[in-house]
């Protein structure tokens, strides 16, 4: 049994009488001890997929008129609220963008981490196992840091405090949320060999949620690219950075700049995202495909798999 | 005669603290730093947050009034000019801002944000060729001539980029810096406005101070790149010797931390341990050297110049240049 597998998720928020979909039709699994990376701009859902593996986009303004998401094989959309809470932290915790916006501020950093053992570990609360999870995501000092507050601490060190935290319930999924999206890049850099060497030496499964393709092909073993609210490939991390078949994908990497490359002009995808609620019809990546054909803008294409393992939401995938 | 040239410019921000607001320390944002601009010139100034970019890019246009030093535009100083000298010349330089949302101001049409700078200026002498111009300018950008009648929340990050830059354009400068254009734009926008701005750069023959923390976006669009740390300047070169053969090694670990999408070129990733350290109190040296891979007993004594160590290669480093040190060959760090 996987660990995670979302089925068909659908998620709308209520706005007036409209219902905007920002999540439509969303499957993937993950299995115990692997990392899936979800990739893809602002506003297209990939937050909102993660924030739902454990209930925490609030409902309403949030519907889910349709899907499961079993985690350990209970549905959490059916779940009530004690059972929610139990696997809050029990099973899948979160990191999110902003370390500093995430802790409290008038809290000393121990014992916020302790807040967390008392929940889920209740005999473990104690200085010593603070320290050694301070230790673990390496804090140095970590004896003196423990009575810190959080503005003591640079950006990464707030992270790395999110990450003990995120770790002291010894969840078996942990979700991070554009984990470095906030920090310079020698800090991202630590960070993610951070989170690499957790994975090695925990065992745990990681989703990680990020619009920045580059700092994925270390740590992933699989990617999910997202599109205004769904899937449009999916394959193994390696097969797909080396090859990725949808046309969004192909540009997606096509217009970063790479360093030393000489190149005179980027490959800039026309347009903009499309906004929830102004979904183009059939495919949704049509207005700003460079290959779109006459009929991507009346027939919707499926997610198939076109190799194992690797799946396509475009029927003109072979054409490039 | 170069466009623009900054000579030895200092900008240091008092620490007040108590009861009679004392000064008890400063904070070095910016120290000693010198630079040129040629005309038709892309100068791209990189580094970490609190490293002094931003500052530098403001002082240069006078936002902020500089502690020490020159700016010589075409040879004029601006650090002594009085405010209304200063508006005149202002029309030779401009800046784009970082954040597309934050600096339109939300009360007033896209023609009237533009049409403000042609107004101080005077550069149209009736109506019908104010609005000429900013339709001009506006497809210029690349966006629709009616948009001039539209407010700034109708349009997305990437737009309102466009209308900064036309804004920007209007007053047709000499030098824009651009402090951080790109970092707020979605991947597939952030190359449309790449392009713009070179597309911009060639039509007008502009020069480009371009302020970015991310190498890859600096490399691909400057012709000389200048590394900051800590307020000083540690490395400058041309862009593509900076990225193929970095002397300083702040520049290596920077180089080697850029997210890297091909995952067959195993570039070898140097961990700096640590943060920037705080400015008001920088260590002693050379302001890397606790975090450098390769620091001597010297390093943490005597403050390393910027040499230049090959034609047009600068760097500010005791090692940078010597055989068998950090020098030409891949990053490697020779134990920490």
């Amino acid at each position: 049994m996987p660990l995670l597998e979302i089925k068909n998720l659908k998620l709308d928020f209520k706005q007036g009488d409209k219902m905007l979909r920002a999540v439509d039709g969303v499957s993937f699994s993950m299995e115990a001890g692997e990392t899936v990376c979800l990739v893809g701009e602002s506003g297209c859902g990939k937050s909102v997929t993660a924030l739902s593996i454990a209930r925490l986009v609030p409902t309403p303004p949030a519907i889910y008129p349709e899907g499961e998401i079993l985690l350990n094989g209970s549905d959490v959309l059916k779940m009530g609220k004690k059972e929610l809470r139990s696997i809050r932290g029990g099973i899948v915790s979160y990191i999110f963008q902003d370390p500093s916006a995430s802790l409290n501020p008038v809290f000393r950093v121990g014992n916020q981490i302790k807040e967390s053992l008392k929940l889920h570990r209740p005999q473990a609360a104690t200085d010593d196992e603070v320290i050694r999870l301070l230790k673990l995501v390496g804090i140095p000092a970590p004896e003196s840091r423990i009575r810190d507050y959080p503005h003591q601490m640079s950006g990464g060190m707030q992270q790395r405090v999110m990450i003990a935290m995120a770790l002291a319930s010894e969840p078996k999924l942990l979700v991070a949320d554009e984990p470095t999206t906030a920090l310079d890049v020698t800090i991202q850099a630590q960070i993610m060999e951070l989170l690499l060497d957790l994975k090695k030496r925990l065992g745990m499964s990681i989703l990680l949620i990020t619009h920045n393709l580059g700092i994925v092909g270390d740590i992933a073993d699989r990617l999910a690219v997202m599109y205004a609210g769904q899937i449009v490939e999916m394959a193994p991390a390696n097969q797909m950075l080396k090859r990725p078949l949808h046309p969004y994908t192909r540009s997606l990497m096509g217009s970063v700049p790479k360093l030393g490359h000489e190149l005179e002009r980027l490959n800039a995808i026309p347009g903009n995202v499309p906004s929830i609620g102004f979904m183009p019809t059939g495919c949704r990546f049509h207005p700003r495909c460079p290959m779109a054909k006459s009929d991507c803008s009346q027939k919707v294409p499926e997610l198939v798999q076109v190799e194992p393992g690797h799946w396509v939401r475009c029927p003109y995938w072979s054409e490039s | 005669m170069s466009l623009l040239e900054v000579k030895n410019l200092k900008v240091h921000f008092p620490v007040k603290h108590g009861l009679f607001s004392r000064v008890k320390a400063h904070v070095k944002a910016v120290d000693d730093v010198s630079l040129t601009v040629e005309s038709g010139e892309t100068v791209g100034l990189v580094g970490e947050s609190g490293c002094g970019k931003t500052t530098l890019g403001r002082a240069i246009i006078r936002l902020l009034d500089p502690t020490a030093g020159q700016v010589l535009f075409n040879g004029e100083d601006i650090t002594r000019l009085t405010q209304s000298e200063l508006r005149s010349r202002r029309r030779q330089f401009q800046m784009i801002f970082q954040d597309p949302y934050g600096s339109l101001n939300p009360r007033m049409t896209i023609g009237q944000i533009i049409g403000e700078a042609i107004d101080i200026h005077n550069l149209a002498p009736n109506p019908t060729a104010r609005r000429e111009r900013i339709s001009n300018l506006l497809k210029d950008v690349g966006l629709d001539a009616r948009y001039a009648d539209r407010y700034p929340h109708e349009f997305s990050g990437g737009q309102r980029q466009r209308i900064g830059i036309a804004r920007a354009l209007a007053v047709e400068p000499k030098l824009i810096v651009c402090d951080e254009p790109v970092s707020a734009l979605d991947v597939s926008v952030q190359a449309q406005i790449i392009n713009l701005l070179m597309d911009i750069q060639r039509e007008h023959k502009l020069s480009y101070l371009f302020i970015a923390h991310d190498l890859a976006v600096v490399e691909h669009i400057s012709h000389r790149v200048m590394v900051m740390y800590l307020g000083h300047v540690v490395e400058s070169a041309p862009s593509k010797t900076i990225c193929r053969n970095p002397l300083h090694p702040y520049t290596q670990a920077l180089i080697s931390a850029v997210p890297e999408v091909d995952p067959d070129s195993k570039r070898k990733r140097i961990l700096l341990p640590g943060d920037v350290p705080s400015p008001i109190n920088p260590p002693s040296g050379c302001p890397f050297h606790p975090r450098c891979p390769i620091a001597e007993a010297r390093c943490k004594t005597e403050v390393p110049a910027l040499r230049e160590i090959k034609p047009g290669h600068w760097a500010a480093c005791h090692l940078a240049g010597e055989s068998g040190a950090s020098g030409a060959k891949a990053p490697g760090p020779a134990g920490a």
